[in-house]
């Protein structure tokens, strides 16, 4: 077997927090009509079905968002852990919610913009450059989607250890704030 | 001039848009709670009919909870999946995420619980499989019957659960057993392997109609003679009564 073809383990990203949220949904709306469904025609069948899938999509649901929970709360806690991805992949997406930055170790991104339904590449980062900040600094949705166009090796740092470097390193504080004005006035710009 | 009034015309305009949309928005959850307490509790009524002189306390309260934990979930659940569309980006949404996938399934499993128990001991819930039981619980609310089923049922000896109370000698794993072989009879019954006639798994026995009797001085009285032989088992109690009083006083069909 090469090793393009061996078998990658699926890891959890934003794109499949997302789905695994909704599955959890979707499992507690089935456990609501199997409740509802017992208590409004009470059979051997009906009974069954609840006593014996409640417990269980109950459990799944749950564990479903605690572990979505746990991801998102250690993906703000992280300090500098690297990750690879293959060309093509998206990083994060517009309208997300931002829980760490990205420093750049090899490779390029992209980012790109998607207004009235068009999307535009307004960057391509490379080696030694870093995205993801802004939305750290402004509390807001992800404002543009960045997707890897090589092999990409980032260093990933959460949230909380963001804005403490930001704390006790001033210079860096004002080298990531003169980043954010320019690309503030970029996209204005455009 | 004309450009600002413009503006100012078009800023009029999007803010009566933007209020509107947000008055629309913020009526959808009490909307969405009013429309589920308006159209689901009349999904228990029904049921709540045939016991009302009868009810137990514990059975109403949890259905009623649970009635209400429903609905609020699936209101919670359908709006969070239409607002966020899965997306968990402020403590609104998770919130809500928490409250409608996570603590609604976990109390309704609890409450769901109890009422498993309470619902699986009623005469409706035994009768529903009426290919197989039907026969036997129509025998016992027949007034002109004379099976002892009948004869209890009629002069309610025993005020509820009828089937319950006489069919069930449970030990110290007892309800673990009969839940377990309650699980095979709806296997069997919903994919349709059972065979007609259907027999009781163990011989009837004493213990099921002394637990009520053998404390009676009218049954003491009549029953001096046997008693002895009937608390050891070396007689059985239909030796005598099934010739007059059957159990149940039916003709089953028998499986082709």
């Amino acid at each position: 077997m090469t090793k393009d073809a061996a078998v990658k383990p699926w890891k959890l990203n934003s794109a499949s927090t997302r789905m695994l949220l909704i599955a959890a949904q979707v499992l507690a709306l089935i456990l609501f009509i199997l409740a509802l469904e017992f208590l409004r025609h009470t059979t051997g069948g009906t009974l069954s079905l609840f006593s014996t899938f409640a417990p269980v999509l109950a459990l799944l649901a749950t564990i479903a968002v605690l572990g979505v929970a746990l991801y998102r709360f250690s993906r703000r806690h992280s300090l500098f852990v690297i990750e690879d991805f293959e060309p093509g992949h998206l990083i994060f997406q517009q309208g997300e919610e931002g829980d760490c930055a990205y420093f750049i170790h090899s490779g390029e991104v992209e980012v790109v913009r998607r207004e009235a339904g068009a999307e535009q590449i307004v960057a391509r980062l490379t080696k030694g450059q870093y995205f993801g900040e802004m939305a750290l600094i402004s509390n807001a949705p992800r404002n543009a989607t960045v997707r890897s166009i090589t092999p990409v090796r980032l260093a990933i740092l959460g949230k909380q250890n963001f804005l403490t470097m930001l704390n006790l390193m001033p210079s860096t504080q004002e080298d990531i704030m003169k980043t954010v004005n320019l690309r503030a006035m970029r996209k204005a710009e455009q | 001039m004309n450009r600002r009034w413009a503006i100012s015309r078009c800023s009029g305009g999007s803010w009566t848009r933007e209020r509107k949309r947000r008055l629309r928005a913020s009526a959808r959850i009490p909307a969405l709670l009013l429309a589920s307490f308006v159209v689901f509790p009349f999904l228990a009524r029904a049921q709540q009919e045939a016991a009302r002189f009868q009810m137990d306390p514990v059975e109403h309260a949890a259905a009623r909870l649970l009635v209400a934990l429903a609905s609020i979930g699936i209101v919670v659940v359908i709006y969070s999946l239409l607002k966020y569309k899965g997306a968990a980006v402020g403590p609104l949404s998770w919130g809500l995420l928490i409250a409608g996938a996570v603590a609604s399934p976990l109390l309704i499993t609890g409450v769901g619980t109890i009422l498993v128990f309470e619902r699986a001991e009623r005469v409706e819930f035994c009768a529903s499989c009426h290919l197989t039981m039907k026969s036997f619980v129509d025998d016992m609310k027949d007034s002109k019957s004379n099976s002892l089923a009948a004869l209890h049922f009629r002069n309610r000896y025993i005020p509820d659960n009828q089937c319950y109370s006489c069919h069930t000698s449970y030990g110290l794993f007892g309800t673990v057993e009969a839940k377990k072989e309650g699980l095979t009879d709806t296997y069997k019954y919903y994919t349709r392997t059972f065979r007609l006639p259907i027999k009781m798994r163990h011989p009837y026995p004493n213990h099921d109609c002394l637990k009520c009797h053998a404390g009676s001085a009218k049954w003491l009285a009549s029953h001096e003679d046997y008693k002895d032989a009937l608390f050891s088992g070396e007689a059985t109690c239909m030796q005598c009564h099934a010739d007059a009083n059957p159990a149940h006083n039916i003709a089953q069909a028998v499986t082709p």
